[in-house]
C-alpha cells in the first residue's frame, strides 16, 4: 500500500509538470480559440454593429445568406478555388516531389528553391508582387508582348482573376512537396526491386508501388490543403484592394465574411458565415475520412 | 519553491511568444473565426501613464495619408507638446486602405483615439453614436468664430456640432499639360461643356502612345453631374436623383469608352487612389478627377505639369456643378477621458496661426478665414493654383455642399461594381442601372432603421 501511494504521487508530479507544459497552448486555446469561437456562435443569432449591444434575432441570418447574391457568389468563388486549386496544387507537389527524389547533385539546392515560394507565398510582399506581375503594362505582358502576344490584364479581368490567384496558390506547393518527399523516402526500396525483377514499367511502378504506399501522406496532404484553401483570403484581399472585384470575381468566402464584419459593421452575418463555413469544412473533412478507408492503404492496415 | 517560481515564469513567457507567433501564422483562421479581441493588447497604455504623473495626460491622435501629410502633422503634434509639456500624443497614422477597418475594430473594443480624422463618412459614425458632440467646448476650448459657415454646418448633425472641418476642397479635374501638349491638343477653356470634353478626349488618346484622355470620374463625378441640373444625391434626409440619372451618367461614359476617349476597362479597373500610383501618374490617362488638396500630392509625384479645371458644364444649364466642400475632420471619440484636451488639440490645429502654416493647404484650404489669408499671402506657386481654383468655384457654381449618403462603405462599392458590370458588359447600362438604383435604396432604407433603433 506504501509502495502505491507512492507511485501515484510521483505520478501526479508528472501530470502537474504535463499540464505547466501544455499552459501555453491551454491558454492560447481558450483565450484565442475557444472564447473567440463561442462568443461567435452567439453572435451569429443576433444583429450586431461592433458598437452597439448585440440583439437577439435567432435564424435570421442564416436565412438572410441563401437570399444574399453577393454570399451566392462568395460561396462559388471559393468552391472553384478550393476544386481546382487543391488538386493542382497536389499534382504539382507530388511531381516535383519524385523528380526531386533522386539521387544527384546540389538535390538540396533545388529543394530549397521549391521549397521557398511556400515559405513567401502567404505574404502580403507576395501578393503585391504578383499583382505586379499580372497587371495590364506588368512583367507578364511584357514579356507576352516580346513574342507578339497581346496580353490580357490578368487582374483586372473578372474571367481572369480567379485564375491568377489560383496560379499563386499552386505555386506554393512546397509544405506539400516536402512531406511527399518525406513519403516517398518511407517506401521500402524491395517493394521497387520486386517490381523491377518482375518487369514493371515506369508507370506501373508509380501506379501500382509508388501511389498506394503514399496514399496516407496523400490524404493527409488533401485534408491540410482543403483546409487551407478554403480559409485563403490575403492573396485576394491584397489583389482585389479588398473589393473581391472586379465584379466580384474574386469575392472569397472570407474576403466577403471581413467585408461584412469590418467594413459594413455586420458583424452577426459575418459570424453566422463563419459558422457556415465552419460547418461545410468538417462535413468535407468528414466525407474524406470516411471515403479513406476506399482508398488509403496503411502498410500494417491502418491499426496501430 | 524556486523551481516551481521559474517554471511558472517560463510558462508565461513562452505563452507569450506562442501567442504572439501563432497570431501572426493563423492570420485567415482568425479573419473566419471572427475576431474581436485583436486590438486589445494594445490598450490600457494611456491609464498606465497617467497613473504615473499628476497632470499628465496621453492623446492618441488618428489620421490617415501620404508621406507630406505624415511629416507635417508630425511636426505639429511635436510644437503642441512643446508647448503644453504635460501632454504626450501617441500619433496613429496610416495610408487610407484599412484606416476605417482598422478604427472599426478599436471602436468595437471600446478603445478608439481620442482624436480621429474623418471624412463624408462622418455622418455614418455620428449615428452610431460614438462622437462626442462638441457643442459644450465651442466658446471656451474651441474657437469657431471664424471658421467658415458651411463647413460648420457640414459638420452639425441633429443640430449639434460633431467635428472640426480640416479644410475646404472642391472636386476638380487634372489635366496633365505635358500631354497635351504631347499630343499637339490645345487645353480647353475652364469654361468648358461636356461636348467639347468628348471632342477633345478621343484626339488625346489617339495622339499619344499608351495614354488615353480620361479615366472615369468615378462616384463622386456623379455626384457633381446631378449638381449640373440642380439634383442632388442626398439632402435633408431624402435621395434627390432617380434612375433615369443614373442610366444617364453610365450611358455618358459608355459613349466616352466607345469613342475611346475614356480608358479601356481593364486599365480603369486598376486605377489606385494613391498618387504615385494613380493613372494620371502613371501616364495611362490625361485627365482624372482628383479633389482640389490633392494637386500638391499629385504635381509632387511626377514631372509632368498639371492644371486643375472645373469639370466640363451642362450646356443647358452652363453649370458646372462642382461645389466646395470639406475635405476631413477632427473628431473626438464619444468616450475619450480627456475631451477638454481632445477639443483644445483640435482648436490648435486649425487655428493656431504657425501650426496652419507648417500644415498649408494638404487637408484643403483652412476655414479659418485669418488663417487663410496669413497662407495665402505666403502661398508658394502650386498653393496659390489650388486657392485660385478654390476662388474660381465659389465664383462659378452655386452648388451647395451634399453630404455622403449613409452607409458609405456599401454604397461606394455598389457604385464600383455596378461600373465594372457595364464596362465588361455583364449587363446593360439600363439594367445595371436599375438594379443599382434598387439596391442603393435598400442600403438608405436599412442604414435609416438602424438610426432609429
Amino acid at each position: 500500500m506504501k509502495k502505491k501511494s507512492k507511485i501515484s504521487k510521483g505520478k501526479r508530479k508528472q501530470y502537474i509538470a504535463a499540464y505547466v507544459f501544455l499552459l501555453p497552448w491551454l491558454i492560447g486555446f481558450l483565450g484565442l480559440v475557444l472564447g473567440p469561437m463561442i462568443s461567435s456562435l452567439y453572435l451569429s443569432f443576433t444583429r450586431f454593429d461592433l458598437l452597439n449591444t448585440p440583439e437577439w434575432i435567432g435564424l435570421a441570418n442564416f436565412q438572410e445568406m441563401f437570399q444574399d447574391d453577393r454570399w451566392i457568389a462568395s460561396a462559388k468563388v471559393t468552391s472553384t478555388f478550393v476544386f481546382i486549386a487543391v488538386p493542382t496544387q497536389l499534382i504539382a507537389a507530388l511531381l516535383v516531389a519524385v523528380l526531386l527524389n533522386k539521387k544527384m547533385a546540389g538535390i538540396g539546392f533545388y529543394r530549397t528553391t521549391y521549397y521557398l515560394p511556400s515559405l513567401l507565398g502567404g505574404s502580403v510582399a507576395i501578393a503585391i508582387l504578383w499583382k505586379n506581375l499580372f497587371e495590364i503594362d506588368g512583367l507578364v505582358n511584357q514579356v507576352l508582348s516580346f513574342f507578339n502576344i497581346q496580353g490580357q490584364g490578368w487582374i483586372s479581368h473578372p474571367d481572369y482573376a480567379l485564375g491568377t490567384i489560383i496560379i499563386l496558390a499552386t505555386w506554393q506547393f512546397g509544405a506539400s512537396m516536402v512531406i511527399f518527399l518525406a513519403g516517398l523516402k518511407q517506401i521500402p526500396k524491395e517493394l521497387y526491386e520486386a517490381a523491377a525483377v518482375d518487369g514493371g514499367t515506369k508507370p506501373q511502378v508509380f501506379f501500382r508501388v509508388t501511389l498506394p504506399l503514399l496514399s496516407p501522406v496523400i490524404f493527409f496532404n488533401l485534408v491540410i490543403e482543403l483546409i487551407k484553401s478554403i480559409q485563403v483570403f490575403t492573396s485576394a484581399f491584397i489583389i482585389s484592394e479588398g473589393t473581391g472585384g472586379p465584379i466580384n470575381s474574386t469575392l472569397f468566402y472570407t474576403l466577403y465574411l471581413y467585408q461584412k464584419g469590418f467594413t459594413q459593421f455586420e458583424m452577426g452575418y459575418a459570424s453566422a458565415m463563419a459558422w457556415i463555413l465552419v460547418f461545410v469544412l468538417g462535413v468535407m473533412t468528414l466525407i474524406i475520412f470516411f471515403s479513406s478507408k476506399y482508398w488509403v492503404h496503411y502498410e500494417d492496415g491502418g491499426k496501430l | 519553491m524556486k523551481k516551481w517560481y521559474l517554471f511558472l515564469v517560463l510558462a508565461f513567457l513562452t505563452a507569450l511568444v506562442v501567442a504572439c507567433s501563432s497570431d501572426s501564422a493563423n492570420e485567415n483562421e482568425e479573419d473566419t473565426a471572427g475576431s474581436e479581441d485583436t486590438t486589445e493588447t494594445e490598450s490600457n497604455d494611456t491609464e498606465s501613464e497617467e497613473a504615473s504623473g499628476n497632470e499628465e495626460v496621453t492623446l492618441r491622435v488618428a489620421w490617415w495619408g501620404g508621406q507630406e501629410r505624415h511629416d507635417r502633422t508630425l511636426q505639429v503634434i511635436e510644437m503642441y507638446e512643446e508647448q503644453n509639456p504635460h501632454i504626450t500624443i501617441e500619433a496613429e497614422y496610416s495610408g487610407f486602405d484599412g484606416y476605417f477597418d482598422k478604427l472599426n475594430t478599436q471602436l468595437a473594443a471600446g478603445n478608439a483615439p481620442d482624436v480621429i480624422q474623418f471624412g463624408g463618412n462622418l455622418n455614418d459614425f455620428v449615428a452610431r453614436d460614438v462622437i462626442l458632440p462638441l457643442d459644450d467646448y465651442v466658446g471656451n476650448e474651441i474657437d469657431t468664430s471664424l471658421h467658415d459657415e458651411s463647413m460648420l454646418d457640414s459638420a452639425t448633425f441633429d443640430d449639434q456640432l460633431y467635428g472640426v472641418t480640416l479644410g475646404t476642397t472642391a472636386w476638380g479635374l487634372l489635366l496633365n499639360k505635358t500631354a497635351f501638349e504631347e499630343a499637339g491638343v490645345s487645353m480647353p477653356s475652364k469654361e468648358w461643356t461636356w461636348e467639347d470634353f468628348k471632342e477633345l478626349t478621343p484626339q488625346l488618346t489617339e495622339n499619344l502612345d499608351g495614354t488615353y484622355g480620361t479615366g472615369d470620374f468615378g462616384e463622386d463625378g456623379f455626384g457633381v453631374f446631378l449638381a449640373q441640373t440642380d439634383k442632388f444625391t442626398y439632402l435633408d434626409g431624402e435621395i434627390g436623383f432617380d434612375q433615369e440619372d443614373v442610366k444617364e451618367w453610365f450611358n455618358l461614359w459608355k459613349e466616352l469608352r466607345e469613342s475611346e476617349g475614356a480608358a479601356i476597362p481593364e486599365v480603369q479597373v486598376s486605377a489606385s487612389q494613391t498618387p504615385e500610383q494613380s493613372l494620371i501618374v502613371q501616364r495611362d490617362v490625361a485627365i482624372e478627377s482628383i479633389a482640389s488638396n490633392q494637386l500638391g500630392a499629385y504635381t509632387g509625384a511626377t514631372e509632368d505639369e498639371f492644371e486643375l479645371y472645373p469639370y466640363p458644364a451642362n450646356s443647358d444649364t452652363s453649370k458646372n456643378g462642382v461645389s466646395l466642400r470639406p475635405s476631413q475632420y477632427f473628431a473626438a471619440y464619444k468616450d475619450t477621458e480627456h475631451p477638454e484636451e481632445a477639443a483644445k488639440f483640435m482648436d490648435f490645429f486649425v487655428n493656431n496661426v504657425e501650426a496652419t502654416e507648417i500644415l498649408g493647404n494638404d487637408r484643403g484650404a483652412p476655414v479659418n478665414a485669418d488663417v487663410r489669408e496669413n497662407l495665402i499671402d505666403q502661398a508658394s506657386e502650386l498653393d496659390e493654383a489650388v486657392y485660385s481654383y478654390i476662388a474660381l468655384v465659389s465664383e462659378t457654381s452655386d452648388a451647395p455642399f451634399i453630404p455622403n449618403l449613409p452607409g458609405y462603405n456599401e454604397n461606394t462599392q455598389l457604385f464600383t461594381e455596378t461600373e465594372q458590370i457595364i464596362y465588361y458588359d455583364q449587363k446593360s447600362v439600363d439594367e445595371a442601372a436599375e438594379d443599382y438604383y434598387e439596391e442603393l435604396l435598400s442600403n438608405i432604407e436599412k442604414y435609416e432603421n438602424e438610426d432609429e433603433e
